[in-house]
């Protein structure tokens, strides 16, 4: 019986710890999203305002609802075309058989584990010299190449868990591997879809490096660079502005957490585990 | 052309040729580029071979780039494993609330490093950050975190702890769930208490799932940029620049030769820590 109230009381203090340690820094950043100025804690007293929200809407040179609509298109974009993609090979993979079909996954495996940076230089010179430095192609390609290796794996993962035999008695009825794909495959596998689908559209609205490097203004610039840059008139930190940009930011992507947490999980485990 | 054959072009056709263009082809032109003086504002690229590779084993802040990025990775993953175990024996529990708690975990991994490293940095500032106001309230003391290299260390770790506890404890609860509920059953009988039971029969069983986190997450770690850009941008004096960090920054100042060096060290090392990864994630017999 001692063992049980031993595990109680790791349980309790497991759970008071995580729900701070987690949830506190977090709550911290709304709580200074509403707040007249960021110092209270130094003796100043907490008063609840509105303004830093208006103020990142409204005022035209902080340019938030534009990097927020660059960051939209260029995530969704990017995620969507990496699952067709991804979902293609997949199939092939999981259905041909060829020569240098190990080299391939490894090799895609591999890649998307490159450090960013040691491809970020070269693309920033290359880009320069084709125009597409500050536009959404410019970081939509890179950001499908890079997600690609985790869209694959996880509809690896679903393609290998489909019958043989289904795919054998369509075959058997004349099917191309074509039509055995769109109409068998991707209907039965489409909670994998979704799964890589979220994390991808994660993965590339919360991408830092390509996105600072390969853009310049406001015309393609993403969320997470316009707040890193984020600078106040006279050179000073605007916290107010910065918390309530990145709670506005953070609401689609808690969104996913919350009610498609089933979804994340499962393609973060089949995305880093095996089958 | 055979039938195959135009399959195989039209299903893994288009992962190759996005692959290629985008990352295989930029990791093999970044090697190239460090073997020239290629200075934006130089109007002529100059072969110079290994040269800058010896300039950096010279050069006194890439060694301090590597030590640190060397030890953040080993800190920071130490920590994020042991809370991510913790985390995950948890959430692996039985009680009410469970769901909510493993929604709450999530949600420093879900948002952008960006907005979690401007959280930190607000939190450990020296004149109205809340981490002074706690210590102030309860000891008396205040800190000037990012003033000190070692102040500038934990503050990076704690950032990137907070972030990164979420995946590893999501992948060791999958570890967890497979461990099958007769061998507990066994150990209570045995009479093997709480402690034994962890360290004899839960450690050993997930003992896979831990090594495939830890080297995925050291991988991470080397790579670290963000969180240093916004709390330290490097400092204080070079302590916290990262070889990802040190690189960027020759690159904006258009030296693309010398950056690329350096993100080559960084590739070899992330690179080396990769084999081990695919070795230990077994990812060879679930291709076959």
């Amino acid at each position: 019986m001692k063992d049980k109230a031993l595990r109680r009381i790791f349980l309790c203090l497991g759970i008071v710890f995580i729900s701070l340690f987690f949830l506190a820094p977090f709550l911290w950043m709304i709580l200074i999203s509403f707040s007249q100025s960021p110092d209270f804690p130094g003796g100043g007293a907490f008063s609840p305002t509105l303004k830093n929200f208006r103020d990142i809407l409204e005022i035209k040179t902080l340019r938030f609802p534009a990097y927020l609509k660059n960051s939209l298109i260029i995530s969704i974009m990017s995620s969507m075309i990496a699952c067709i993609i991804g979902g293609l090979s997949a199939y092939g993979i999981s259905r041909f058989r060829f020569r240098g079909k190990m080299i391939i996954v490894l090799g895609a495996l591999a890649l998307s584990m490159f450090p960013q940076i040691s491809i970020v230089g070269y693309l920033f010179k290359f880009m320069s010299g084709i125009g597409w430095i500050n536009t959404y192609k410019g970081l939509i390609f890179p950001y499908i190449a890079y997600s690609l290796p985790l869209a694959l794996w996880i509809l690896m993962s679903y393609f290998s868990r489909i019958p043989g035999e289904i795919d054998e008695a369509a075959q058997i009825d004349g099917a191309s591997p074509w039509q055995i794909f769109t109409k068998v495959a991707v209907p039965v596998s489409l909670p994998g879809f979704l799964s890589a689908f979220l994390l991808l559209f994660m993965f590339a609205f919360n991408e830092f490096l390509f996105a600072l490097l390969l853009t310049t203004d406001y015309r393609a610039r993403t969320v997470p660079v316009g707040i890193a840059l984020f600078q106040g008139l006279h050179g000073e930190i605007p916290w107010g502005y910065i918390m309530a940009a990145s709670a506005v930011s953070c609401t689609p992507l808690i969104l996913i957490a919350v009610f498609a947490q089933r979804y994340v999980i499962q393609g973060l485990t089949r995305g880093s585990l095996k089958g | 052309m055979n039938r195959n054959f135009k399959n195989l072009v039209i299903f893994l056709g288009p992962l190759v040729v996005f692959v290629s263009l985008f990352a295989l082809i930029p990791v093999i032109g970044t090697f190239w580029i460090s073997l020239f003086r290629d200075v934006s504002f130089l109007p002529e690229k100059k072969f110079v071979g290994i040269s800058q590779y010896v300039k950096l084993f010279r050069d006194g802040q890439t060694l301090r780039s590597i030590w640190f990025t060397f030890i953040f990775a080993l800190t920071s993953v130490f920590l994020e494993m042991l809370l991510g175990v913790m985390a995950a024996l948890v959430i692996n529990e039985n009680f009410r609330g469970r769901n909510v708690l493993r929604g709450m975990i999530l949600i420093p991994w879900a948002i952008p490093s960006v907005v979690g490293a401007r959280i930190w940095q607000l939190i450990f500032r020296y004149d109205y950050g809340a981490a002074n106001y706690v210590l102030r309230g309860v000891f008396g003391i205040h800190i000037n975190w990012t003033a000190t290299p070692l102040g500038a260390l934990c503050v990076l770790v704690v950032a990137d702890a907070w972030r990164t506890t979420s995946f590893v404890a999501i992948i060791i609860l999958a570890g967890l769930q497979t461990v099958p509920e007769e061998l507990y059953e066994q150990g209570r009988i045995d009479g093997a208490d709480l402690f034994k039971r962890f360290f004899h029969i839960t450690l050993p069983a997930i003992k896979p799932v831990v090594i495939v986190a830890l080297l995925f997450r050291t991988i991470d770690a080397l790579r670290v940029f963000d969180i240093l850009y916004i709390i330290t941008n490097g400092g204080p004096s070079g302590a916290t620049t990262s070889l990802s960090l040190y690189s960027y920054q020759y690159f904006l100042m258009g030296d693309f030769g010398y950056g690329s060096a350096v993100s080559v060290i960084l590739f070899l090392m992330a690179f080396l820590c990769s084999l081990f990864y695919l070795k230990a994630g077994r990812f060879r017999e679930a291709v076959s």
